[in-house]
């Protein structure tokens, strides 16, 4: 309610409306019930009996009008004689404690209307302010001071504004546990915003409404920037290989900026790797800026992403985030097995060539049951053919398969290669041929369901060519696989002049749930699906139904120096491989904490199958930024097979390094290592904002109020209803509200006139 | 067309005539040679991707004659015996017929495998140099074949030289893995022409006695050429279905051709 209607409230009845929202009504006359009902018949037959019996040309209505109106004013009277009366529960003075929690965190330090959130606070709850007084009088006062911890402290003087997280839910419950011996009235929040800091806040509400400690906010800080950027999101991938194109996604949210387009940029180590512009949408909304660039030094790096901060913003902390990226130099086997030989198998390798991070190996059936292998590491891989067991196929990362019939493998086999992405996890592309998909007959086989295209095949047999003029779709452009430029519009010219290639298989359509990056163009052909992707299980599978990419790298359009085949080549096998997991996968539960800020770490074990292992031992190994190292155990979680978990707090700035070692029967499963950076994160900055909304719930979810400087005022009164701690029950009359006398003149005088008007006075 | 047998009777003239166009060359730099040409082409085709090989045949300028220039010897019939042989061996997917494609044609680049003969009369146009030196830094393999002496290969070598000069040209090895990626090939057969192979010898022409398989390798490590020099292939798939001609040389001729299109189509 705003201070003029809650004025207008109180002139006409008497008390704030919280007193009436606190106070039960009673009734203080000693009258029997029946000396009640003996008036108000008495009442009814002075009103009616008169208005009935005279004579004239009163209308009916009008008679009913006149006795209804003194009616009324007898009815009133009769309230007002039975002495009507709150009663509300208030705090005895000076036996109750109140908590004062003051927000001590590095958002304070945001100046909105030239003076400082610390200022203010300061000023409204230091020890002569007029609020503090009065709640003085009324209250022993306890203050508080939170961040990411809470600590007493004797006012608002021993204030910092240093503190880099807001733990609100950590804050209530210390308050809490430091005023539990005593009668404790309610708890005064002074803050800017709500939790940053991931804690259960649920939980501590429903502690505070169990007990009936009511909750008051008081929110400082302006709801809304003038004009305000912020990076309030960048998502990318945690792990890729060295050389691999990137996509991260930037959202971003403002105030006042609508319109406006504004660079987001990629910096590794200070220097710009990627940029992207993006219009800014109507206020509300978010904008989604994606950023490819290629990722070259192996390791874990920092990659920061900024927006510049314009001279009229206000906070320019949140115009950057960094987010932590494990750039790995390990090399990717994948298998290539091709039916016939093509010049897709001499170009493929070709642009693989020098390749340090994706091996392939590839096995050509040239004649019947006569191979040539390639790039084998040694004289037995693959020289049985094509895998007979999990364990040879699984060993590899990727799977191609080229122009091969499906009656060359047995049952068995197909089944294997969809294990080999359900399962493992592997990465499947398959190429286009005359003896692949629909062609090759896989329309009845487990790959059919694995594979992200609708596998027709045509009633005439006879062999299909179609010419195909390859365009980008609108998921295509902006994926890293299809990254062919420098910068998204260089890349999608890229693809426009890119020659067409053919297919052999009429593919036109992709399943549920598949993404299509590539087609051909309509104006040109039929829009055959060239490029085409589905998770099938823990894996992926890729369509690439054409059958000689390699005229972009032959043909006579394309310039000697150009790169655009082989950047296809290794960008589309480093994303297939991307995400296969190893026997053993660890992740925390966030790349970036804060010191101080519980980090869950996740590993998922699996045997040389790929089957979940739950009786394994897994030990993570935390090595912190000093080189110290402490081996914490992992426990299986009941929920999820194969999966451990392990929480630990940080204490150090710095990079964390947390090895995880899997053992089974003494055995080593496998081992891997998950990275986390503890920083200051500037958490403050971002939705630094009063967040009117989430304060306001809170204080009405146990029962508070909430505030703002200018109604502060009014707090230290509403403090005292309170059902919590030590309190007195008070009568407070009604009789006398303004309202009632001037309801009674109104009706008597309302009477009057009619009366007159009618002549009857 | 005809083989261009017999070659011994018009030895004297060729040589003569070879080291005039030799030294005419090597004066005038990068020019052509005069008289030089392409020759009729025969219109094989449109440029296709139907199958997955073409066995494409270089026409280029040379010194022949007739109606065709030198890069017709034993076209076509070398060609399609090769190519009946050829599927009849391996599970490739290749066109059946031939085709002819000119060094100067944007569409050469759609062929990236490429077979010339008689190269010692090869007399190479700019335009020829540029397109036949873009399709194999692009990714062409070009095997060369029926070629003999001295002073065929200066010829050679002097065009090729022309079209990468910064590649040396090497002897193949013969563990080199091209000998091995069908057939296992031991050794170097020198294959005669069809009259020599009939009358039992001998193998060589002119002063080329002694064959070489020869190889022009990027800095990767890449061939961009393989030479078969003083051996005559085509004329042993030409004429591997005449019961007088020894079936040895056209048996090592179908397995160097076998291996050389699986090397190209896959290294």
């Amino acid at each position: 309610m705003s201070s003029v209607a809650e004025t207008v409230f109180r002139l006409l009845f008497k008390y704030r409306p919280v007193v009436f929202e606190r106070g039960e009504l009673a009734f203080g006359a000693p009258w029997p019930a029946w000396v009640l009902v003996v008036a108000g018949i008495v009442a009814l037959a002075l009103a009616a009996v008169p208005y009935a019996l005279t004579r004239g040309d009163l209308r009916r209505m009008d008679r009913v009008v006149l006795a209804s109106l003194r009616l009324g004013a007898f009815a009133l009277l009769a309230f007002c004689l039975s002495r009507p009366m709150l009663v509300v529960a208030t705090v005895v003075p000076q036996q109750n404690f109140l908590g004062v929690l003051l927000d001590d965190s590095r958002s304070m330090q945001i100046a909105d209307d030239g003076r400082t959130r610390g200022a203010v606070l300061a000023e409204l709850f230091g020890s002569e302010a007029a609020v503090v007084r009065a709640l003085g009088e009324k209250f022993k006062l306890r203050f508080f001071r939170f961040s990411e911890m809470v600590e007493r402290v004797n006012g608002p003087e021993e204030l910092e504004f240093t503190g880099r997280r807001t733990d609100l839910g950590n804050a209530l419950d210390g308050a809490r546990r430091a005023l539990s011996g005593v009668p404790l009235a309610g708890l005064v929040v002074v803050t800017d915003g709500a939790e940053n800091a991931g804690g259960a806040l649920d939980e501590t509400v429903l502690r505070l409404q169990a007990d009936g400690v009511p909750l008051h906010l008081v929110g400082l800080g302006k709801e809304r920037f003038a004009k305000e950027l912020e990076v309030t999101r960048v998502e990318a991938p945690r792990d890729v290989l060295a050389g691999s194109s990137v996509a991260v996604d930037v959202t971003l949210t403002h105030t006042g900026m609508s319109g406006e387009r504004v660079t987001v940029s990629v910096e590794d180590a200070g220097r710009i790797v990627g940029t992207s512009e993006v219009e800014l949408p109507r206020e509300g909304e978010t904008a989604t800026a994606r950023v490819h660039f290629t990722v070259e030094e192996p390791g874990a790096r920092t990659f920061r992403v900024v927006v510049p901060k314009r001279p009229d913003e206000l906070i320019g902390e949140n115009n950057s985030r960094e987010m932590l990226m494990v750039v790995n130099d390990r090399r990717e086997r994948i298998l290539y097995f091709e039916g016939e030989p093509r010049f897709e198998v001499k170009f493929l390798r070709r642009a693989l060539d020098g390749d340090e991070q994706v091996h392939v190996v590839t096995l050509l059936r040239t004649a019947e049951n006569k191979y040539l292998r390639l790039d084998v590491e040694d004289s037995t891989e693959v020289a049985g053919g094509f895998p007979k067991t999990r364990q040879e196929l699984f060993a590899y990362r990727g799977l191609i398969l080229g122009s091969i019939e499906a009656s060359f493998f047995t049952h068995d086999q197909l089944r294997m290669i969809a294990d080999f992405v359900s399962q493992r996890g592997g990465g499947l592309l398959v190429l286009g041929g005359r003896q692949a998909y629909a062609e090759g007959g896989y329309g009845e086989t487990p790959l059919a369901d694995v594979l992200p295209v609708v596998l027709d095949g045509r009633a005439d047999s006879s062999r299909f060519y179609a010419d195909v003029q390859v365009e980008l779709t609108p998921f295509g452009r902006s994926h890293p696989i299809t990254q062919l430029g420098t910068t998204p519009a260089a890349s999608e010219e890229r693809w426009r002049t890119l020659p067409a290639l053919s297919t052999v298989n009429p593919i036109t359509r992709v399943k549920p749930g598949a993404s299509t990056l590539l087609r051909g163009r309509e104006d040109v052909g039929d829009p055959f699906v060239v490029l085409a992707y589905q998770r099938y299980g823990r894996g992926r599978a890729v369509a690439f139904p054409v059958q000689d990419s390699w005229l972009w790298q032959m043909h006579a359009d394309i310039p000697l120096e150009d790169q655009s085949h082989e950047r296809f080549w290794q960008q589309l096998l480093r994303w297939l491989v991307s995400e296969v997991r190893d026997h053993v996968t660890v992740v925390t539960s966030t790349d970036r904490a804060e010191r101080g800020q519980a980090v869950t770490v996740t590993a998922q074990v699996v045997d040389s199958g790929y089957v979940e292992r739950n009786g394994a031992e897994v030990v993570a190994t935390i090595v912190d930024p000093t080189g110290a190292a402490r081996d914490v155990p992992m426990e299986w979680i009941v929920e999820r097979d194969g999966e451990y978990v392990v929480s630990f707090t940080p204490t150090r700035d710095g990079r964390h390094e947390i090895h995880v070692t899997a053992r089974e029967r003494g055995v080593t499963a496998g081992t891997a290592t998950a990275y986390l950076d503890v920083a200051d994160l500037n958490s403050e900055f971002y939705g630094a904002h009063m967040r009117r909304g989430a304060l306001e719930r809170l204080a009405e979810a146990t029962g508070g109020r909430f505030y703002t400087p200018p109604t502060l005022g009014t707090l230290p009164e509403d403090v005292s209803f309170t059902e919590s701690g030590a309190t007195v029950r008070e009568e407070r009359s009604l009789w006398d509200m303004p309202i009632v006398f001037l309801l009674l003149v109104g009706l008597i005088g309302a009477e009057w006139a009619l009366r007159r008007k009618r002549g009857l006075a | 067309m005809p083989s261009m047998t017999p070659r011994f009777a018009l030895a004297a003239i060729s040589a003569l005539a070879l080291a005039g166009i030799v030294g005419a060359n090597l004066s005038r730099a990068a020019r052509p040679a005069q008289g030089a040409r392409v020759g009729s082409v025969p219109d094989t085709g449109p440029p296709a991707q139907t199958h997955a090989f073409f066995f494409a045949r270089a026409a280029y300028s040379g010194f022949g004659r007739g109606e065709f220039g030198s890069w017709a010897t034993d076209y076509p019939k070398a060609d399609i015996q090769f190519l009946i042989g050829l599927k009849r061996l391996t599970n490739i997917d290749a066109y059946e017929g031939d085709r002819a494609v000119r060094l100067d044609d944007p569409d050469i680049r759609r062929y990236p495998f490429l077979y010339a003969v008689e190269v010692g009369r090869m007399a190479l146009t700019d335009p020829e140099i540029a397109g036949l030196r873009d399709y194999l830094l692009a990714g062409g393999f070009l095997v060369v074949d029926d070629f003999w002496g001295t002073r065929e290969w200066a010829n050679f070598e002097f065009n090729i030289r022309r079209v990468l000069p910064e590649y040396p040209i090497v002897e193949l090895p013969m563990d080199h893995p091209l000998l091995r990626t069908f057939y296992q090939i031991d050794e170097v057969v020198q294959v005669p022409n069809i009259w020599q192979g009939r009358r039992g010898g001998p193998t060589w022409e002119r002063d080329g006695f002694v064959p070489h398989l020869r190889g022009i390798f990027d800095e990767r490590g890449r061939m961009l050429v393989f030479i078969s020099w003083n051996s005559d292939l085509g004329d042993a798939w030409e004429w591997a279905e005449d019961p007088f001609y020894p079936i040895q040389f056209s048996n090592h001729a179908y397995r160097l051709g076998v291996n050389l299109v699986i090397y190209g189509m896959s290294r």
